[in-house]
């Protein structure tokens, strides 16, 4: 009686081959079963989403015009989408606002995760208190930082007044653009720190002591160990960190929409903002959806740049 | 067995497509209606803004009482106007026969009309305001019917200034020795300048005191446009009496600001004289239009909430009877009273109403003359572009700031506007 084991099945030589098709057949249907409703939601909520706006966005679908017909348009909705008043700036913009939030964040998180992960009394207090900006919704946290850089009654301006008055009364959205962005990036930084950092020290959790004592004993230095050992052993817990974060930045909307409305001018809004603005203002599901059918293509070459970057490499 | 099965699978679609052709053509038809009399259920989908929507149900309760037969379902919706545009946008494209009856800002007639989503009414003209009334006139039909109006004027604190400004430049040098005089001020005017809707419904207001006006779309970038926002920048940057806060100001700050005593003037609605009034506040406050500049008119902006019916619904007649309750003069002046919606049928300013406070004889005098926003179905995209031009204007602080915005966007809102199929 041998068993070959193979990853996903199980084959038992010597079993009746009738007897050993039909469990086989019958694992087979169970995992279709057990699978399938994730399968279902997803097609439900994400495929067909997608599916329907590549339609939409290859026709005619403006709904302040909803009794014209729904005719084939070929490109000419990208063409549109991309010749939008604003759509390169928004990119820009866009893709600036990913690349230093990002940096910021990771940077931040990692040392919080590295402090996280020592030894010290109330650690377990504070991991848990780490998570609560992560668990407020974005649109909450959003109206809190909103009303903490209120000039007159936030707590922000207070601050920096006892520090020096000249910035007791600094206006921070919708007058200066740098101080728009930079209120956007805290609260958003705030707000998502905590969630990189989890993955992070769950990265860090799983890396085994023996190899930080070996590399002591060699007479390795903190630098040496976190250089060395740390930072390449968290390479699968930093590249899932920086697929989520950055796809999360390149669709920075909410806190724009509660904090600026895009303003000074349009001096804030980004990519999905300007997609918001043309489906639910302008309501041309058209535009809207070739927008947004371009902001998935974006979303996934950086993907796919992150999966090749952090690629294992196999060992020959 | 395959050619069967494929057979078997054209036929279906074609069953398929035929019953999809006969579902469309269907729909595209007149919904069969019920009559007034038989026991129905409709739906009026509201704005839940506090005490406005609470009286809503209240009026609703009583509409039920004296119509028995007409059970009605309020749908409270969302307080936020795009959010709410969205919820009953929703229900449209869905092709949804309710709500029956929507209650909708003044400015969305003309997009819905020319979707299709909203129908005729049939509510008699001569008895609303005229101005109210036109923004529910689309292509030579009446898409709505007026439900309570707002026009935007200047509240002042008759303390500090005991006599109204007569010009817009004595509204600085009003405000500017009302600060002196009262250390306690905060700002000599608090207006809206936030990146909302609110900004340019005060931009009109400074905009008719100035002789301007955004009737033409096609051309907004004109001296007298360019002169009302100039001066409103001046209030921040030049004279100072407006805090740069005022770039993060909607109404309710505005209205709070003056009604906590921080402010000398503020421009805003009717309704801030029913707030809660701080002790130095009270019984010091007048509202009056915007002064006009040199060949301008006294300056008010029109807003206010129209009734629509669904295109879809089956309940005509019930709905006219609901719109045609909420419309009568003795519910419009109830309203007035009870919650400080002002009226948009004529015959609802009654001695009672008019004696109840001062505010309500501005309003009837000024509600004709207030500048309404443009009627067009792309109205929502060059709110935005307005929007995007006041914002860039309040953000740069030189003095042609209010010019360089009108020279970059009034393209972009000429294009909007004139957006077509």
């Amino acid at each position: 009686m041998v068993t070959i084991t193979r990853p996903g099945r199980s084959v038992t030589a010597g079993r009746p081959a009738a007897a050993g098709h039909s469990k086989e057949r019958g694992d087979r249907r169970l995992g279709y079963i057990l699978v399938a409703p994730a399968l279902i939601l997803l097609a439900v909520v994400t495929a067909y989403p997608l599916v329907y706006n590549l339609w939409n966005s290859l026709h005619y679908d403006n709904l302040t015009f909803a009794t014209s017909p729904k005719s084939f348009n070929g490109l000419h909705d990208y063409n549109v989408a991309i010749n939008t008043d604003g759509w390169v700036s928004a990119l820009e913009r866009t893709l600036v606002f990913t690349v230093v939030t990002i940096v910021f964040d990771v940077v931040v998180a990692l040392a919080l995760a590295l402090m996280l992960h020592r030894r010290f009394r109330g650690r377990g207090f504070l991991r848990a208190a780490v998570l609560i900006p992560w668990a407020v919704p974005t649109v909450v946290s959003a109206m809190l930082w909103k009303t903490m850089f209120d000039p007159r009654t936030g707590f922000v301006d207070y601050f920096l007044g006892a520090i020096h008055p000249a910035w007791s009364n600094l206006t921070w959205l919708n007058i200066s653009v740098f101080r728009s962005w930079a209120a956007i990036f805290i609260a958003d930084s705030w707000k998502n720190i905590p969630f990189v950092a989890i993955i992070l020290l769950a990265g860090l959790q799983v890396i085994p002591n023996d190899v930080y004592e070996a590399a002591k004993i060699d007479g390795a230095g903190w630098w040496q160990s976190f250089r060395r050992i740390t930072l390449p052993m968290l390479k699968p817990a930093l590249s899932v960190a920086l697929i989520f974060r950055t796809l999360q930045a390149l669709l920075v909307f909410d806190v724009i929409f509660v904090m600026t409305s895009g303003g000074p001018g349009t001096s804030t809004e980004t990519l999905a903002y300007l997609n918001f603005d043309e489906f639910i203002n302008k309501t041309d599901f058209g535009v809207g959806g070739a927008m947004s059918i371009m902001l998935v293509i974006l979303a996934l070459i950086i993907s796919a740049i992150y999966v090749r970057a952090f690629r294992p490499q196999t060992t020959r | 067995m395959r050619s069967f099965t494929a057979r078997r699978a054209a036929t279906l679609a074609l069953a398929l497509a035929l019953a999809g052709t006969a579902a469309a053509c269907s729909s595209s038809s007149s919904p069969k209606q019920q009559t007034a009399s038989s026991k129905q259920t409709i739906t009026f989908a509201i704005s839940g803004l506090g005490s406005e929507g609470t009286y809503a149900e209240k009026q609703v309760a009583e509409f039920e009482k004296a119509n028995p037969n007409i059970t009605v379902k309020v749908d409270v919706d969302s307080s936020s106007s795009t959010t709410f545009l969205q919820q009953v946008g929703n229900a449209f494209i869905a092709g949804s026969s309710t709500p029956d009856l929507i209650e909708s800002d003044v400015t969305y007639t003309a997009k819905w009309a020319a979707a299709g989503y909203i129908s005729p009414v049939s509510c008699s003209q001569s008895a609303f305001n005229a101005s109210i009334w036109a923004t529910g006139t689309y292509q030579g039909k009446q898409y709505s019917c007026p439900w309570f109006l707002n026009v935007e004027g200047l509240w002042y604190r008759t303390d500090l200034v005991p006599t109204p400004p007569t010009t817009p430049q004595q509204v600085i040098t009003d405000a500017q020795a009302a600060m002196k005089k009262d250390p306690s001020l905060k700002e000599g005017i608090a207006f809206e300048g936030d990146k909302y809707e609110g900004a340019i419904t005060a931009f009109m207001m400074l905009d008719k005191a100035f002789g301007g006006s955004l009737n033409n779309l096609s051309n907004i970038n004109t001296t007298q446009n360019v002169a009302a926002l100039s001066y409103l920048h001046s209030l921040i940057y030049q004279y100072k009496i407006a805090p740069t806060d005022v770039v993060t100001y909607q109404e309710a700050q505005t209205g709070t600001d003056f009604a906590s005593g921080y402010a000398a003037f503020s421009t805003n609605w009717p309704y801030v004289g029913s707030l809660p009034l701080a002790p130095s506040v009270k019984g010091h406050i007048g509202y009056i239009p915007f002064p006009a500049a040199s060949g301008g008119q006294p300056g008010v902006a029109l807003g206010g909430e129209v009734l629509s019916i669904n295109a879809k619904t089956q309940h005509i007649a019930a709905v006219n009877a609901l719109i045609n309750f909420l419309t009568s003069p003795a519910q419009q002046t109830a309203r007035a009273l009870a919650v400080s919606d002002a009226p948009a049928v004529t015959a609802a300013y009654t001695p009672a109403l008019l004696a109840s406070s001062p505010v309500w004889k501005q309003v009837q005098t000024l509600a004709p003359l207030a500048a309404a926003r443009p009627v067009s179905p792309n109205y929502l995209n060059v709110s935005n572009d307005l929007q995007e031009l006041i914002s860039a204007a309040y953000a740069n602080s030189s003095t042609t700031a209010a010019k360089s915005a009108f020279s970059q966007y009034a393209g972009q809102v000429a294009s909007d506007a004139n957006a077509s199929a």
